[in-house]
């Protein structure tokens, strides 16, 4: 178990911005004593991370925002309960990972409180974050768009669980073993649900392949 | 293919493409898999098929936080720890009803739980409540002083609001050391004050989602309506800024439509900002509120999304009796 755990931390943060294990120990017995910079600098120390992941599984900054906030208010509440028994990046992310994983189960569930989907709202929502790919001309820039659009469109039709084992498994790259670990399952049930997700996608996205 | 043993391979195989593409496959399964892909054809093709697919996937933008949401994450985070180091004290200390009353309940249990009968209903408090109520109704007022108090003890947060559409009923569960049974109607101030605080500032979307939808049954009363108009105007979350516009639909008044103009002028996102000149149009022209027209008119001209400018020029003309 404290394998995966290691390899579930090495995940997040980059490593260059981790402090080292015994300071970072030390921030998190001030912010259990109810030291509010501890807290602050533990949040500073994982929270860009989480804000990526939220913005992935989520359509808009808004939503991420929540999450993100949630997730954090959610982790002030119950850090008295932290006892050191797993790397804290763990049991953050699992925090994180509930909350997510919440908030899609409610989504998916209230439709109506979503954002209206609209193609500007898509829109809007890869404006807000930066994108590093070369310049395209101006038409593929479009068909690229219309192709983030489809993929988008495809992965919110993913059952919640589903949408977070592929995106930590797709797009972060993290093995299902640590990603079991992370969702409070079995390497063996993020297994499937990877499988049924690809299968959805394969489907979803036929004519672009 | 048409031995059966290749066959069944190949289906087993099929269950496992993902799996080696994404390298999740034993080493003695990766091998099985790679001298089978050697010898057939049609294996290979399901490979090639999932390998465009994941092509297509790279296709989605990479999604980065712009330092500007980082910031304003954790400027938002920040002020919601300010409010949680004050926890429900603060939101008691805003609701001098609420507050005034004595919890009575037994000691050492960790739930507060609101219960709310048959909105709509003038419900009226049950017995064993009235009587906790009026036992309580002469005890000194709450200071902030005693907010922390073991009498009350630590209430931290709302952890539920869940309303059931088929009986009324709407349970609101609130983290504490007492337990408390509460019934009453959106008539009772005491609820009515908790859920507007409730709605106005609480961290957690899903309970302020949950809280609009039991504050719009009662958009008639003014503590109310200002509640829903300032969720429409404030809410951080575009859906429930936007559930608060349609919940705001069948009031009228320059109040409402003063906040309407507030939406369509300052909002960022395009479906509420949409929805909001729809439904300004819509008001201004039925109510006939020609203290609209400068900024129509105004909007008319110079907004940059041409929908807003067609729907403001309609408006305008429609006041004015010279529509088309």
């Amino acid at each position: 178990m404290d394998g995966t755990c290691l390899e579930l931390a090495g995940k997040f943060p980059a490593e260059g911005s981790r402090l080292v294990e015994a300071d970072e120990r030390e921030l998190i017995r001030r912010a259990q004593r109810g030291d509010r910079a501890a807290f602050d600098a533990l949040v500073r120390l994982y929270d860009h991370e989480v804000l990526r992941l939220a913005l992935k599984l989520v359509r808009s900054p808004e939503e991420a925002q929540d999450l993100y906030q949630d997730a954090f208010l959610k982790v002030y509440r119950s850090l008295a309960l932290f006892r050191f028994d797993s790397r804290f990046s763990t049991w953050l992310y699992r925090v994180v990972m509930n909350v997510c994983l919440d908030h899609l189960r409610r989504q998916k569930g209230r439709s109506e409180v979503q954002a209206p989907a609209n193609p500007e709202s898509d829109t809007e929502y890869f404006q807000t974050v930066a994108d590093d790919r070369p310049e395209l001309d101006p038409e593929r820039s479009l068909k690229g768009r219309e192709i983030a659009g489809r993929i988008q469109s495809a992965l919110a039709h993913l059952n919640p669980r589903e949408r977070t084992v592929f995106e930590l498994r797709h797009y972060q790259g993290m093995k299902l073993r640590a990603i079991g670990e992370l969702c409070g399952t079995s390497e063996e049930t993020a297994k499937n649900c990877l499988f049924r997700a690809t299968q959805k996608l394969r489907v979803a996205l036929a004519d672009l392949v | 293919m048409a031995n059966e043993g290749v066959t069944m391979n190949c289906n087993d195989l099929e269950q496992a493409l993902p799996f080696y593409l994404y390298d999740e496959l034993s080493g003695d399964e990766r091998a099985a898999y790679e001298k089978h892909l050697e010898s057939c054809q049609l294996c290979r093709q399901a490979l090639e098929d999932f390998r465009r697919l994941h092509e297509v996937l790279a296709r989605r933008p990479r999604v980065e936080p712009t330092p500007e949401l980082v910031v304003h994450c954790r400027q938002a985070l920040d002020q919601a720890l300010d409010r949680e180091q004050l926890g429900w004290r603060a939101l008691l200390r805003s609701l001098p009803a609420l507050a005034s009353l004595r919890f009575a309940g037994s000691g050492g249990l960790a739930m507060l739980t609101l219960v709310l009968f048959g909105f709509g209903l003038g419900w009226t408090l049950r017995p064993h409540t009235a009587a906790l109520l009026n036992a309580t109704k002469n005890a000194p007022s709450l200071e902030k002083s005693d907010l922390g108090t073991p009498e009350l003890g630590h209430i931290s947060d709302i952890s539920q609001i869940s309303p059931d559409p088929k009986t009324g009923e709407v349970r609101i569960t609130v983290n504490a050391e007492r337990r408390v049974t509460l019934e009453g109607s959106l008539d009772d101030p005491r609820i009515r004050e908790l859920l507007v605080g409730a709605v106005k500032s609480y961290d957690n979307a899903g309970i302020r989602r949950d809280t609009l939808d039991i504050l719009k049954q009662r958009s008639d009363n003014p503590a109310v309506r200002e509640a829903l108009l300032h969720a429409m105007r404030n809410d951080p979350n575009a859906g429930l800024r936007l559930e608060a516009l349609k919940a705001v639909d069948g009031m009228e008044g320059e109040d409402l439509h003063q906040a309407l103009l507030d939406v369509v002028e300052h909002e960022k996102n395009p479906g509420v900002r949409f929805a909001a000149v729809d439904a300004l149009a819509n008001h201004v022209t039925k109510e006939k509120d020609n203290t609209m027209l400068p900024a129509l008119e105004e909007l008319a001209r110079n907004d940059p999304e041409s929908y807003v400018r067609m729907r403001c020029a309609s408006t305008v003309h429609a006041l004015l009796g010279d529509a088309p």
